[in-house]
């Protein structure tokens, strides 16, 4: 199972992934960022589900794993220069 | 000297306790900063849980009761079930560790899980 010196994630650690990249996505303060942090790990993990090579498994994991070190730096420096008003897809206001 | 210690015995204001007999009774009967009373009801529990599991998109409404299990009933995968705990999780207000998001697999280990939170909200 072990090829190239990497180890296979497990099905643990992959959803774990999984569930950190959506609880970063949920961090940034700008709408249009959550939104689409949320939506690319949605459909990244979708694109590479029915993948069985155990190399681009640990490839594609890896990957993740380096998006989600970017998603956490990013959310940390967007929080510094945060939108001053929210956007109007968060507003509750009824529709008119 | 003589004329700070004048100035000091002008300004001075006399000290009093505050009364509270009317309001302390109200006081105590809210506990600011207390979570735990507002908690919810095992009822509110389930028909919260049931609501956001049949907003999930790929939920068929009419199939989900409270017993109902997420991929041997639902048709859902394991990705589905991460999110659907993660959309509870945004709904009563909770941290859910990843130990215990693993084992709730179906609406009865969900409400279960929730109602017993002293967190949820």
């Amino acid at each position: 199972m072990v090829s190239s010196g990497v180890a296979a994630p497990t099905r643990t650690e992959i959803l774990g992934l999984y569930r950190s990249l959506l609880r970063v996505a949920r961090d940034f303060c700008d709408y249009n960022i959550r939104e689409y942090t949320k939506r690319r790990t949605i459909d990244g993990f979708r694109e590479n589900q029915n993948l069985t090579d155990a190399n681009s498994i640990s490839s594609a994991y890896l990957e993740g794993k380096s998006q989600l070190a970017v998603a956490k730096r990013q959310s940390v420096v967007y929080s510094l220069y945060a939108p001053k008003v929210k956007s109007v897809m968060e507003l509750n206001t009824p529709t008119i | 000297m003589a004329l700070r210690t004048a100035v000091l015995r002008h300004v001075r204001i006399p000290v009093q306790t505050l009364t509270l007999n009317g309001s302390k009774q109200q006081l105590w009967s809210l506990r600011f900063m207390s979570s735990h009373d507002d908690h919810i009801t095992k009822a509110e529990v389930i028909e919260r849980v049931l609501s956001v599991v049949k907003s999930f998109p790929k939920v068929d409404p009419a199939e989900v009761t409270p017993e109902v299990h997420f991929q041997k009933d639902l048709g859902l995968d394991s990705l589905d079930n991460v999110e659907i705990v993660m959309a509870l999780e945004e709904e009563f207000k909770l941290e859910i560790p990843d130990k215990e998001a693993d084992k709730i697999d179906s609406c009865n280990l969900a409400i279960e899980y929730i109602s017993n939170h002293p967190m949820a909200s």
